[in-house]
């Protein structure tokens, strides 16, 4: 477990550093001078130079390079040519909004998917089945954007139930967390009803069931539990979803979170911010794709890792 | 000590961690903004609040580094320019006595404090602070955006260039109520440029205080109407009256800028009640001016702009006017702006605005005509010509720029256009690498100077990638800008117009364009002079039974 532990941070950390350089040198390579966004164009050229040369824009690229990963490195990842704040600051700011929408977000898919999967599963032929499914089939196709505005129309805009949007209202995240949260839900549910179906047939289900244990004891204890392997790995990825597809939904529903946060800095030509902004999604996605790795390995005892395996 | 972690011992571990952190992350502050108890709801209904939904361009609210109409807009109640132009476009003092005026030099020009101006830190607006804001406007460190509207100032290019770090030349002060302005060369605009957003003066101490956070959150106090109670740069911006006001007390008791990046989405808050006012954004005006719900709350008005084709007159495609001329020609205005822009906006006859002095009332419409057209190239020698347009992917420019290129296909002319992001636009623009090019100029005041000096005199030209070099129109332009009597620089500027666009065809004049906006029937003297929404004329009407009590 260790060597596992050791060997998938090290590759984590690798895969990491590769994105941090990709992006910057991509970035330094695409055209559109952040200077000159920044100053407008009425700015004088000697301005443009002395604003270039103050923010070490005349460097080596490689320099810059170096620079700026030494500050990351010290949890500096520079300051906004446009908003003149820290970026771990204004990504600290937008990631309590994101957080709270995806956490939400997720817990909602999670719950709501895994009990439709399992209902389903257990309820396997019947109408519950047949209807439960047909809601996740119709729950996968809808695209989130549609969902959400569907919602402000009728729980906002007609109902008045719930705000339109912002964040300071109370409730304020109900109708985005669900926006957000039921394509996620869907897939779940129909990867949990999957996986339980197969499970739900094994013979030690049947023997379980002879000891005269409870239905659901032997479900839940038994079934749910064989069967999560799979649920943890779309249950996993979808983490990493969640935390950083949320754009459109913030966007509808006037959320500052980290997406709005990438749009404006990349239309800014805001370098620091949008290195910040990534470096953040591929924290989390390198994290959560360890998490759910290491998670195989903890949830099942059949699964062996490195030398392990062959034991 | 990690190869005695049991499985279950790491799943207990992990399922505490994860369980703290969703708590964590869903938790967060109450922000229960809007849960006040019956008392303060009877509060709020007392009150004149203002909702006013716009998007944040996040670049915060110090205009010598911003040049945004929606930063301006809440800047400008906060912090006062010497003068200010009205929604009317007139232009009228906030801090100073009178307008002033030049002396018989027209370079002199002495201005005069009214009494009992104070900042909203209780500090009394000297001359020392007007001469401290143009000088940090100035200083390389600044970045300010918008100096090429000063830089007559005496002094104001040595700062500039780094040779200097003061204008002592360019502004003198008598006493504290009284100081004097020093151009270097004649500039009758400099006056009407006191009356912007970027010749707002700042409070030497609190300004320097804050350092490069000025203008951000709420480190940004001035003389102006409303105080900034909260800004948290991201969601909204709540202000409260200035009730020391030197002119008496503001009518609104809260004033709240709140942020949509979504136009539907504010639309939809508009409707709600979210908000009661906001501009309307140009893709939406047709849905909502047939919206039953918004139909009548929308307000369409006159801009001071004009939507043109830049062309770049130093290609070796476009060096000849007659192939300018034919390239006008060839297009049909009414069709682009009643197909593209929901008919928002005026056919153009020139440059200037029927708003500006200096437009020609008796100049014929441009005209459409495309066996004109393809005679006029043919008179030029020009065949399979071709062209390319570079202009931003933002807004209409690319839709209008493809309804120009079936226009032009008619007369033979081929037209590649490439949509590319402001960085990409803005770089090659400044190289002089775009050859065709659309956009819109909206001047923040009724004069042509801005209009059209920064395009067509000899020394800005270039910096448009327009390089148009004409020396008797330069002639005029700069006459013009001397000029102390207003009817004779109206009529160098109806001359100039004639030049640059009815014979030369410099740029490609297409409509005056018009904006939109939604109000609710309570806000009173909902206006919009020139894309800016200024709140300091602005009031609620609390009696009206659309006015919100449970907000």
């Amino acid at each position: 477990m260790r060597d596992f532990l050791i060997k998938r941070t090290l590759e984590a950390l690798a895969v990491i550093f590769a994105i941090a350089a990709i992006t910057f040198f991509v970035l330094n390579i695409v055209p559109g001078d952040p200077v000159r966004v920044m100053l407008g164009e009425m700015a004088d050229e000697a301005t443009v130079q002395q604003v270039r040369h103050s923010m070490g824009l005349d460097k080596p690229v490689i320099e810059q390079f170096g620079t700026w990963l030494m500050n990351m490195l010290h949890g500096d990842f520079g300051t906004s040519y446009t908003q003149r704040k820290p970026v771990m600051d204004l990504l600290l700011n937008s990631l309590q909004y994101t957080a709270r929408l995806a956490g939400w977000a997720y817990l909602f898919a999670l719950v709501l998917g895994l009990v439709i999967g399992v209902l389903a599963a257990v309820h396997h032929n019947t109408w519950i089945d047949r209807t439960l499914m047909a809601i996740s089939v119709a729950g996968i196709s809808a695209p989130a954007f549609w969902v959400a505005v569907i919602l402000q129309i009728i729980f906002a805009l007609n109902l008045k139930w719930f705000p339109l949007a912002g964040v300071k209202k109370p409730m304020a995240f109900f109708l985005p967390t669900i926006a957000l949260g039921v394509r996620y839900a869907a897939s779940i549910a129909r990867v949990t009803r999957t996986s339980m179906l197969e499970v739900l047939n094994q013979d030690y289900m049947r023997t379980a069931e002879a000891k005269g244990l409870a239905r659901w004891t032997v479900i839940l204890g038994h079934g749910f539990r064989n069967a999560l392997i799979p649920i943890i790995t779309i249950a996993g990825t979808q983490l990493g979803d969640i935390f950083t597809g949320s754009i459109l939904i913030e966007t509808i529903f006037n959320i500052p979170g980290i997406g709005s946060m990438l749009v404006t800095a990349i239309n800014q030509r805001d370098l620091p911010l949008i290195e910040g902004g990534v470096m953040y999604i591929a924290v989390i996605c390198v994290v959560v794709y360890l998490l759910v790795d290491i998670l195989y390995a903890v949830v099942d005892p059949r699964i062996r890792l490195g030398g392990e395996a062959s034991e | 000590m990690i190869e005695n972690i049991s499985r279950r011992g790491f799943v207990k571990a992990a399922g505490t961690v994860g369980a703290a952190a969703m708590l964590a992350a869903c938790g967060g502050k109450s922000d229960n903004a809007g849960s006040g108890d019956a008392a303060s709801t009877e509060e709020t209904a007392a009150k004149k609040v203002l909702y006013f939904g716009q998007n944040n361009p996040k670049e915060g609210l110090d205009m010598q580094k911003s040049t945004n109409s929606g930063e301006s807009a809440i800047a400008d109640s906060v912090v006062e320019s010497p003068l200010r132009w009205t929604e009317d476009n007139v232009l009228v003092t906030t801090f100073l006595s009178e307008i002033p005026t030049f002396e018989a030099d027209g370079l002199t020009l002495p201005c005069e404090i009214k009494e009992g101006v104070m900042f909203h830190d209780g500090t009394p607006l000297t001359s020392a602070d007007v001469k401290y804001s143009f000088e940090r406007m100035f200083t390389p460190a600044t970045a300010a955006k918008s100096t090429y509207m000063y830089d007559v100032l005496a002094g104001a290019a040595e700062m500039l260039a780094g040779e200097k770090d003061n204008l002592d030349d360019g502004i003198t002060i008598e006493d504290d109520r009284h100081f004097t302005f020093h151009l270097a060369t004649p500039m009758v605009t400099f006056v009407n440029n006191l009356g912007i957003s970027y010749a707002h003066i700042f409070p030497k101490d609190a300004c320097e205080k804050a350092g490069d956070q000025w203008g951000l959150g709420a480190n940004f106090i001035g003389t102006g109407k409303y105080k900034i109670q909260s800004n948290d740069d991201t969601t909204e911006v709540v202000m409260v009256k200035n009730a020391d006001y030197y002119d008496g007390e503001p009518a609104l008791d809260e004033l709240h800028y709140v942020f949509y990046d979504d136009p539907s989405t504010k639309m939809n808050a508009f409707i709600a009640g979210e908000i009661d006012w906001c501009d309307l954004d140009a893709s939406l005006l047709e849905e909502y001016s047939n919206n039953p719900d918004t139909a009548d709350k929308v307000v369409l008005y006159d801009t001071l702009g004009v939507m043109f084709i830049a062309l770049n007159n130093a290609s070796e495609n476009l060096k000849d006017a007659k192939v300018r001329q034919a390239l006008s020609m060839a297009i049909d205005r009414e069709s682009i702006l009643t197909n593209i822009m929901g008919g928002a906006g005026k056919v153009a006859s020139g440059w200037l605005c029927p708003m500006t002095p200096g437009w020609d009332e008796s100049a014929p419409d441009l005209p459409y005509d495309v066996a004109g057209a393809k005679k006029l190239l043919e008179e030029a020698g020009v065949t399979n010509l071709s062209l390319k347009c570079e202009t931003r992917s933002s807004g209409s420019y690319v839709d209008i720029m493809t309804a120009v290129q079936g226009m032009w296909k008619e007369i033979g002319v081929t037209l590649d256009v490439q949509g590319v992001d402001a960085g990409i636009w803005s770089e090659d623009r400044t190289a002089g690498n775009i050859e065709v090019d659309c956009l819109g100029w909206f001047p923040l005041y009724a004069d042509a100077d801005n209009h059209m000096y920064t395009y067509f005199a000899n020394t800005s030209s270039d910096t448009k990638s327009v390089f148009y070099h004409n020396d008797e129109a330069n002639e005029l332009l700069n006459s013009a800008r001397a000029e102390l009597d207003a009817a004779k620089r109206a009529d160098l500027y109806k001359q100039a117009d004639d030049i640059i666009i009815r014979r030369d065809m410099a740029c490609i004049p297409l409509y005056w364009p018009k904006r939109s906006f939604v109000a609710q029937p309570y806000v009173v003297n909902a206006k919009c002079g020139n894309l800016i929404y200024h709140m300091i004329d602005v009031d609620v009407d609390p009696t009206h039974p659309d006015y919100p009590t449970d907000r």
